[in-house]
């Protein structure tokens, strides 16, 4: 048993009169059953979305990107904005099975399983973007620093889009890695559990053998150390190299060094609402609320509150920068982002982001979970246009008068960003499936210090005072030191 | 095979069997790889496992990897004498297209013309070219163009066209139309014909008139022709409705003379004063000094002002105070001599009074000359409408038409259709089935100028030469030999032409050496004089006043710079897709309309509607009842009550697929708004305009109109610049002098420090942390100058021609993915409300070849580089298409393949192509690529290469000649086209260069460089605009309503 004492004020992680066998029989047994009607219909929607995105992306990879509202001032539009969307996404979940980790925060065993799923899926689809917004997409391996007989030529490690391709392959991997190991204690729990020999073979075959021995414990404790020290400063990383894209460039509104601290901050922002969004629904639907308690719902809901009150610091600093280094190209950019034909998306952003997320600060409604889930969208959305805003309206009025332009996405854009949508909630529809969506043994190690029952059952001893608990405690030491002595 | 065994050792001898095997089987040794059947239950199944993988990955790859099957590439069974693979051939010709005049010299390349350049032999144009010049060789290559000959729509031969014709000439009254004609042995073959046939008479039919200027000359000094007029010689200009830079008379020879007037440099700050007063905005009207706008009906009482002012000194009172201040300031500058007064009014009277001016201030034998005359024009309306009167009374047999549209372009078309219907016999010599061909009985298709035999006199005495520079592509024939055939003369104008030349050039040598030329001219200066004028400037005056002018819209019908009056060009994608140099409009034309005139109309101009492509649609209806709706196009600088229409569109499908006329493109038919009053056409009539509830999209590159007050454009009036030259070097040293020290250093821009060689060398150095680069050896460089450009858009379809750029079609252009590699930025100042304060400037933009490219860093796979020529370069083939450079780039100058334009692609059947680019992939039009550039595939980034294919040849020449590279051999496709020689270009490290000494002698104090507070270092500078007036409004808070309203 974990001989953690826990306050008797923190809220319990686990709701509800849970043992050992009860944690497993309502996590695994959704696997074991056949889904139900929510999951045939969800899962059908998100192959009729994949498969329109596909579409969509073969048509432009047939015929060119002139199939796509870019053009010449604003050369990433929908593509791009996505990408960074879909990153910023990605980044919750390592946030929370790395950092949290590291910061011993308990709460986060109920959500880091399908927080590290969203990221794994959310990485996926953000990946699709810089792939397929190029205009030879059958020529992007040149990207990548492999000894040839072009020349040989090499990559240009001058270009920020290259670093994206390390950042983001080295990302994924490492919370690729974290998640599956993560995964091969409860893959064997399914194992042993299974009743037909094919599920028995396969979660035999995907538990890499697991016999849950003291020493798989130990080893799978210390990779989980190691791999939460890789991925914290990955989770820095990456978003700060992405915001190098922009950042290194010379267009006004892109130009930025305070990109990196407030594109990660983004990040966790829109990352944590995508948290959000997502276990509301599965708790509901795999009826786990006892596991995704509204106090896990707080936690987070917490981040966003702060997150987003940095990116709306973020957004007043570039204000104030934009203003204070009476550069014109600075100033002119962020007027016309603020006043030209896009404000609608300049207040959209700055509407869902600084002001909408502020409502957190009231207690009722971070634990109102219709709410939570309504803001959740709202960030999503206002991170969205976040990225929209830096992306577009930046490069839509920059230096040139001659040359400034205006932008409205075709349906191929559209469609692919769908597909995305499609790629991940069919991955994700998978994964409630056939994967643990909550972390069975990440619950059972925290049930006996966090579960509600045991916290109950540590009622009357939190009751006695101060000196009546001190003097059962040295009586009991006592009589051990009696029995001793006696044997 | 020998029974002999040939052994090289014994051990050989003992075992030749064995050998034997052993040569059979080659490879003795095992192979390492098992191929038992089951690779994973083989003894080795990983390592092989992976081989295989790796193999098959691999060879799937390269299976896959695409590849383009050549085409059609025929070598030559015998190669032809003068054409070697690879080399160009030029050939010195003349481009004469109804009186538009340009000598020229044909590059072909493998037997083809490829390009136009100007001939700089040439007096009359000095090498310059406009955007039609270039755009020419195009249309050889047109799809539409008619094949073979043709009789009631089907197709005929030769022969019985001939008998038929001949038939039909026998003893009728007949009539040959042409447009003016300046070929000497034409004319010569058309008065033999009409010897020949004395019942025919010849009448020129211009589509766009200038009768009313040929009459007053005839009544005025005795000569129906029209002057020479020296731009180059006046120090004041003014032009009243004469758009002389742009369309009117003989744009790239005025433009030539009109840019030595506006040469200016601090050592000699002189510049030409130019007038301008006009209905709508014309590139003339932004290149003027001072400018009003009035009514086109109000001309005349314009011209009547000044002619009081000059010769009485009146005080004018015309209807606006705009109007009475530049009559006086004109007349008073006028009377300073060497004035000159242009009209492009087609109106006897007004140009009566125009003459009259002239006249009296001296021009006459110095800036406007009457003994080197002008032929470009000879049409007199009313002998055209007199004929169409007599083909509708039924007393006409035969009509033949030669380069000439009236069912199209005349005033009534449909009555000129009416009365063709009741003459027996019709020829057209149309190169296309237009609009009047289709209703011709025959059609003798002529030859492309590019494929015949010609000649022109421009002016008096001035000859050109014409020779082909390919055989013709079709069935066709010189229009000139049909007249000779039906003449039974027995021998092609080829032969004739050349005995007509022989002759007069008294031997072979001679004619070989003017065919080499192209031009033949008189030595020496042109011969200039004056003539006595006799001219009823009474009569005319009252006759004006007579007439009052209107009161509520008046249309005016005008020629677009590229397309002009129609014809072929309206059918060229080249001139289609080249943005209007005011209006920024491809594809269409539209309704002009004034800012004020389109709030009352809902199609206001804000920083907000800008960005909306589709525009509100108007109705207009003419006084004759013709009525069209046409979307709204905001120009302002157009005078409050007038709106503007361009001719050549609302052509019909047969024109040509670019040219068709449909509900998603190509405009209206804007001649019905002409009127004729009796003498003359008028290009302009009374309208009613009114707005509709529907929407159009127009196609316009440029959204954004002020270049709001930002440093990329330098404006100064002559005044200030004469006073203090140096203020834009110390603008540019506050800019940049704070950078040109290391932060431990004495800064620059302390005290009034200027910008110069020095400064620029240590902002280079010390603007970044990166080691500076050397560039030894060439270093190209290239200076535009914003006083001499005129925004004609030469260039720009020169760059088409030269590299290969591709045509995008409306649909692509709507969504900013056109292709030029040189823009021209048009930039408005002034109050939107007032057309009178307005003030223009073009820019041109092109790749800016910075020695620190922003889009070079970020090229993730190093497509774009840069040499140690100082040129940012692109490797297409390297290219996989992020985008990045292009977002990266400050000026927005790089061009995306966002479709397969040319069929450069690896994919089959997803060429864009639809009717808007007329073929522009078929095989015949693709005849006009240049071999030496690179068609670029879909999904790479392309950009201006500041022509490294001539840069490469030049000093590939050089190097085999041995010496270096000479300043002036080598020019850019756009230096090149340029009709007022803006553009400089060379070797910034050869101190005797152009560049070189423009850069640091002579312009010294005009020279900037656009962005360059960001530390790109351009390789191409700018030269300040200098305007000849009081003040420069742009950026005033007080008088630039387009900066304060940001539209």
């Amino acid at each position: 048993m974990h001989i953690k004492y826990e306050s008797f004020v923190r809220e319990p992680l686990v709701d509800g009169n849970k043992d050992y066998h009860q944690v497993s029989e309502d996590i695994i047994s959704p696997i074991e059953r056949k889904p139900g009607r929510m999951w045939y219909i969800g899962f059908f929607f998100s192959i009729i979305l994949l498969c329109f995105g596909i579409f969509s992306v073969s048509w432009s990879v047939y015929w060119g990107l002139g199939t796509w509202g870019v053009n010449r001032t604003i050369g990433w539009g929908w593509d791009i904005t996505n990408f960074v969307w879909w990153i910023g996404i990605g980044h919750a979940g390592t946030l929370i099975s790395a950092i949290l980790l590291l910061f011993r925060q308990g709460w986060r065993t109920g959500v880091n399983r399908a927080a590290e799923a969203m990221t794994i899926f959310a990485v996926m689809c953000a990946g699709q973007f810089p792939i397929w917004h190029m205009g030879r997409v059958w020529d992007g391996f040149w990207v990548l620093p492999l000894p040839n007989t072009r020349g040989p030529l090499w990559p240009n490690f001058d270009s920020p889009l290259l670093w994206d391709v390390f950042a983001i392959s080295t990302y994924f991997t490492v919370s690729l890695l974290f998640w599956y190991s993560g995964l091969m204690p409860d893959f064997a729990l399914i194992r042993d559990r299974a009743k037909t020999k094919l599920r028995k073979r396969l979660y035999g075959l995907a538990s890499f053998g697991w016999t849950g021995t003291a020493k798989g414990w130990q080893r799978m404790e210390a990779l989980a150390l190691v791999l939460a020290g890789l991925s914290t400063p990955l989770v820095l990383s990456v978003h700060t190299i992405v915001s190098f894209d922009f950042a290194t460039s010379v267009i006004p509104g892109w130009h930025t060094t305070i990109f990196p601290p407030y594109f990660v901050a983004g990040a966790v922002f829109s990352g944590f609402a995508m948290v959000n969004t997502l276990l509301v629904i599965t708790r509901k639907i795999l009826k786990l609320e006892a596991y995704i308690t509204i106090g896990h719902l707080e936690a987070m809901n917490k981040i966003i509150v702060l997150t987003g009150s940095i990116v709306g610091v973020a957004y007043l600093t570039e204000l104030f920068m934009s203003w204070y280094s009476q550069a014109w190209g600075e100033m002119e950019a962020f007027k016309w982002r603020i006043v030209g034909p896009y404000w609608w998306s300049y207040w959209a952003m700055m509407t869902c982001n600084v002001v909408s997320p502020q409502l957190f600060w009231i207690k009722k409604l971070r634990r109102n979970i219709p709410f939570t889930f309504v803001m959740s969208i709202v960030v999503n959305i206002g991170m969205w246009f976040e990225r929209f805003v830096i992306i577009a309206t930046s490069t839509y009025r920059d230096w040139i008068p001659g040359s400034w332009s205006y932008y409205s996405p075709e349906w191929p854009e559209v469609g692919f960003y769908l597909g995305t949508f499609g790629l991940f909630f069919t991955l994700y529809f998978l994964f409630a499936k056939y994967f643990p969506v909550v972390a069975v043994h990440e619950i059972k190690f925290v049930l006996k210090t966090s579960g509600d029952n045991y916290k109950r059952g540590m009622q009357p001893i939190e009751e006695k005072s101060a000196e009546e608990f001190i003097h059962e405690q040295e009586h009991h030491h006592a009589e051990e030191h009696a029995e001793m002595a006696h044997h | 095979m020998s029974q002999k065994q040939y052994w090289s050792d014994l051990q050989d001898l003992n075992n030749i069997a064995t050998k034997n095997e052993g040569a059979e089987n080659e490879f003795k040794e095992e192979l390492p790889f098992d191929l038992s059947d089951s690779v994973l239950g083989a003894t080795t199944p990983r390592r092989d496992f992976l081989k295989f993988l790796g193999f098959s990955t691999l060879a799937a790859t390269i299976v896959s990897s695409c590849e383009m099957p050549v085409r059609k590439a025929i070598p030559y069974a015998i190669k032809p004498e003068d054409i070697t693979p690879g080399v160009p051939n030029y050939y010195a010709s003349t481009f004469a297209d109804g009186g538009e005049y340009c000598a020229i010299v044909i590059k072909t390349r493998e037997g083809r013309p490829i390009k136009i350049e100007g001939n700089e032999t040439s007096s009359i144009t000095k090498g310059g070219t406009s955007a039609r010049v270039q755009a020419s060789v195009l249309g050889l290559y047109d799809k539409a163009r008619l094949t073979h000959p043709m009789a009631d729509g089907k197709e005929a031969t030769f022969e019985a066209i001939d008998r038929a014709v001949k038939a039909g000439l026998a003893g009728k009254a007949g009539y040959l139309v042409t447009q003016s004609l300046m070929s000497p042995s034409t004319k010569e073959v058309i008065s033999q014909f009409i010897a020949k046939y004395p019942t025919v008479k010849h009448v020129v039919y211009d589509a766009i008139s200038y009768s009313g200027m040929l009459q007053a000359n005839e009544a005025c000094y005795g000569k129906r022709t029209l002057p020479t007029f020296h731009f180059e010689k006046a120090n004041t200009i003014v032009s009243l409705d004469a758009d002389f830079l742009g369309t009117w008379l003989s744009p790239v020879e005025f433009s030539k003379g009109y840019a030595q007037g506006r040469k200016i440099s601090a050592k000699n700050p002189k510049l030409s004063k130019h007038y301008q007063v006009e209905a709508m905005h014309t590139i003339t009207g932004a290149a003027a000094d001072e400018r009003a706008t009035c009514r086109p009906s109000e001309m005349g009482m314009i011209a009547v002002a000044l002619y009081n002012a000059v010769a009485n000194g009146t005080q004018p009172s015309l209807s606006s105070p705009a109007l009475n201040k530049l009559v006086t300031a004109a007349a008073a500058d006028l009377k300073k001599g060497n004035g000159m007064v242009v009209c492009g009014t087609n109106d006897v009277n007004v140009q009566t009074v125009i003459n009259a001016i002239n006249d009296k201030i001296g021009a006459n034998g110095t800036t406007v000359n009457w003994v080197t005359t002008s032929n470009y024009k000879q049409g007199i309306d009313k002998d055209f409408a007199d004929m169409v009167a007599a083909m509708e009374a039924g007393q006409v047999g035969v009509v033949m038409l030669h380069g000439v549209n009236p069912a199209y372009d005349y005033l009534d078309g449909k009555k000129f259709t009416a009365a063709l219907a009741k003459v027996a016999t019709t020829v057209s010599f149309a190169e296309r089935l237009d609009e009047t061909a289709q209703k011709c009985k025959y059609i003798i298709p002529d030859h492309n100028y590019l494929e015949n035999w010609g000649d022109a006199e421009p002016k008096a005495n001035y000859y050109s030469l014409q020779q082909p520079g390919i055989s013709p592509l079709f069935k066709t024939r010189a229009f000139q030999d049909s007249l000779i055939a039906w003449m039974d003369a027995g021998q092609t104008y080829a032969d004739y032409w050349k005995l007509y030349w022989t002759t007069r050039l008294s031997g072979q040598a001679n004619f070989d050496q003017a065919l080499q030329d192209g031009v033949i001219e008189p030595a020496g200066e042109m011969a200039n004089g004056g003539a006595v004028y006799a001219g009823n400037v009474a009569g005319a005056v009252a006759a004006i006043q007579a007439k009052k002018p209107g009161t509520g819209t008046e249309v005016v019908v005008y020629q677009k710079v590229g397309i002009g009056h129609g014809g072929a060009w309206s059918n060229n994608p080249w001139l289609l897709e080249m943005p209007d140099p005011i209006t920024r409009a491809t594809w269409d034309n539209y309704l002009c309309v004034s800012p004020k005139r389109a709030k009352a109309l809902d199609a206001e101009l804000t920083g907000f509607t800008e960005v909306d492509y589709n525009k509100r649609v108007a109705k207009i209806a003419g006084a004759n009842g013709y009525t069209i709706t046409l979307p709204i196009v905001v120009v302002p600088g157009m005078h409050n009550d007038v709106v503007a229409i361009a001719t050549g569109f609302g052509r019909d499908k047969n024109v040509g697929r670019a040219a068709a006329s449909d509900a998603t493109k190509g405009g209206k038919n804007a001649y019905p708004f002409t009127s004729f009053n009796g003498t003359n056409v008028e290009y302009y009539s009374g309208a009613t305009v009114t707005k509709t509830d529907d929407k159009y999209e127009v196609a316009i590159t440029q959204t954004h109109n002020s270049y709001e007050n930002r440093p990329v454009v330098h404006e100064f009036t002559l005044e200030e610049f004469k006073k203090d030259p140096q203020a834009l070097q110390k603008e540019r040293a506050e800019e940049i002098g704070h950078y040109s020290g290391l932060p431990w250093e004495k800064h620059e821009h302390e005290g009034e420090a200027l910008a110069n060689p020095e400064m620029e060398e240590n902002y280079r150095k010390n603007g970044t942390l990166y080691p500076n680069h050397p560039y030894e050896g060439v270093k190209w460089g290239m200076s535009i100058d914003l006083t001499t450009c005129t925004g004609c858009g030469a260039c720009v379809v020169g760059c088409m021609a030269e590299n290969n750029v591709s045509v995008v079609g409306k649909y692509h252009v709507l969504r900013g993915h056109e292709m030029h590699w040189i823009r021209i930025d048009r930039y408005y100042s002034g109050m939107p409300d007032d057309p009178d304060t307005i003030q223009t400037v073009f820019q041109p933009m092109l790749c800016q070849h910075c020695d620190a490219a922003p889009c070079e860093n970020v090229c993730p796979v190093s497509a774009t580089n840069h040499s140690s020529e100082g040129l940012n370069q692109m490797a297409y083939n390297r290219c996989i298409g992020t985008k990045y450079c292009a977002n990266n780039c400050p000026y927005k100058v790089r061009h995306f393949n966002w479709m397969d334009w040319n069929g450069a692609d690896c994919f089959e059947d997803n060429i864009f192509e639809d009717g808007r680019r007329d073929d522009i992939n078929d095989d015949l039009t693709r005849m006009v690529l240049n071999p030496d550039v690179t068609v670029r595939s879909r999904g790479v980034m392309e950009k201006c290469s500041f022509c490294v294919q001539r840069l490469q040849e030049g000093k590939l020449a050089a190097k085999k000649a041995g010496h270096p590279l000479k300043d002036g051999v080598v020019k850019t496709a756009c230096q090149q086209a340029c009709p007022t020689d803006a553009i400089t270009f060379g070797n910034v490290n050869d101190k005797e260069s152009a560049i070189h000494k423009l850069r640091k002698e002579e312009q010294v104090e005009r020279t900037f460089y656009v962005l360059e507070n960001i530390h790109t270092l351009p390789n191409i500078n700018y030269l300040s605009r200098i305007r000849n007036t009081a003040e420069v409004v742009a950026g005033n808070e007080k008088l630039d309503g387009m900066y304060t309203e940001h539209i």
